[in-house]
């Protein structure tokens, strides 16, 4: 089963990558293909970007992450899709893979024409995925070095504190 | 100046990078603050001038004041980490600049100890999931701007995926009885090949009927199972009872 576009989501935006060298399902755990992923270089020419939709501020960030974390597909993100995977036709369906069962089922809710991929149904994008991660601040082009690290920490506060149910202004006091 | 007001205190760099030790009247672990001037948890601070020969007092119109470097205190019966360290641990895999996912992130005491080793080019994703501690979490990170604090369950690690990037080490100190599945579960998703895996181990919370090195060696087979190569364990005698730290390296392939 191969995968034609992959979805990434991060703290800075959307981003759909298209997958340009298909892995083998079989030689996977090899070393050499492991370390594959690992180079710039190499990882950079199996896939390639199609897209990236940055969020365009730090409420609609939010929004984002929890809809993400509960395995919704967002109105931003239904855009995102419909924009850049194209329509097949008929008999050979496009394939997208994603992290989150949840969320492709919500996909596919909305966009029957797609075939989804998880990282749990398949390694190879369970490993493309993590390729994407680790490069994502320089697959990303319009990205500034630390963009995304300074996206996670004003997202990681924001969702925190939306998270917890006491008052964060208040502080137990440590008693040693 | 010293934890007791004007002793001599000597620092030494650990052989962890970012580690330091006081030696004074007793040796201390250290770490250096990145935030100077606050303790986080009411621990005791350490400052050291940088100056070759610093100056005795420091008047208004005398040289310009040495810059000074402060210090914080760690305490291995408080934090995990700290005994496995003082206990000979070969290798944190945390050192300046690392990324550090820390699962069980509590109220960030130990959290901020990692922060400080990590420096201000790492990154500290602290994981937590109880409201309250993670309140204290949130407030110690806004002081330090390398946490980043995640209210979340530690074994829906998809949840957290757009706040996490991929890390160099994972540590995990969640104290739950499928632990070993957890660090698993996040391991696959956001730790580099190669990177390291720490995770503490109280037996009694895996299983309180069996003995508690049964307990471990189970536990590091869990592992295994994960694709971590254990590398070592350790107990954290005399800090903790019938607890164990047990490192290892994350590997894909294989």
């Amino acid at each position: 089963m191969s995968v034609d576009y992959l979805l990434h989501e991060s703290g800075v935006g959307y981003a759909v990558f298209k997958v340009t060298i298909q892995a083998d399902t079989v030689g996977n755990r090899l070393k050499e293909v492991q370390e594959g992923s690992q180079d710039l270089a190499k990882f950079g020419k199996m896939v390639q970007l199609v897209s990236f939709a940055p969020f365009e501020g730090a409420s609609q960030a939010l929004q984002n992450a929890n809809d993400i974390s509960e395995g919704m597909c967002s109105n931003y993100l239904k855009g995102v899709i419909e924009m850049n995977i194209p329509k097949a036709a008929k008999k050979s369906k496009v394939s997208l893979g994603v992290s989150d069962k949840n969320l492709a089922s919500s996909i596919k809710g909305s966009f029957p024409y797609i075939d989804l991929e998880t990282g749990e149904t398949s390694e190879v994008v369970a490993d493309l995925l993590r390729g994407l991660r680790l490069h994502s601040g320089k697959l990303l082009k319009d990205l500034q070095e630390g963009d995304v690290e300074r996206a996670q920490l004003g997202l990681g506060h924001a969702y925190s504190r939306s998270k917890v149910k006491f008052s964060v202004q208040k502080n137990d006091n440590h008693i040693i | 100046m010293g934890a007791k007001g004007g002793q001599k205190v000597i620092l030494e760099p650990h052989r962890h990078k970012g580690v330091f030790v006081a030696r004074g009247k007793e040796d201390l672990l250290v770490t250096k603050n990145i935030s100077p001037g606050e303790s986080v948890y009411g621990e005791k601070r350490i400052s050291v001038q940088n100056s070759e020969n610093p100056k005795e007092e420091i008047n208004g119109d005398g040289p310009a004041p040495a810059t000074t470097t402060e210090y914080r205190v760690w305490n291995p019966f408080r934090s995990k980490l700290a005994a496995a360290i003082l206990g000979g641990v070969e290798d944190i895999y945390m050192k300046p600049g690392a990324k550090v996912l820390y699962l069980g992130a509590a109220s960030g005491t130990s959290v901020s100890h990692v922060a400080d080793i990590v420096g201000p080019t790492g990154v500290v994703y602290a994981v937590e999931f109880s409201h309250r501690s993670g309140r204290d979490l949130i407030n110690m990170a806004t002081r330090r701007t390398n946490v980043i604090p995640i209210v979340e369950d530690a074994r829906h690690p998809l949840r957290y995926r757009m706040l996490v990037g991929m890390v160099d080490c994972i540590f995990a100190d969640v104290a739950q009885p499928d632990q070993a599945r957890i660090v698993g579960l996040n391991a696959h998703l956001y730790l580099k090949v190669g990177g390291g895996v720490v995770v503490s181990i109280k037996a009694n919370c895996i299983d309180s009927t069996a003995a508690p090195e049964a307990v471990f060696a189970r536990e590091v087979q869990k592992m295994r199972e994960e694709r971590i190569k254990p590398k070592e364990q350790l107990t954290l005698e005399p800090f903790e009872r019938d607890h164990a730290v047990v490192c290892g390296v994350y590997q894909r392939s294989g």
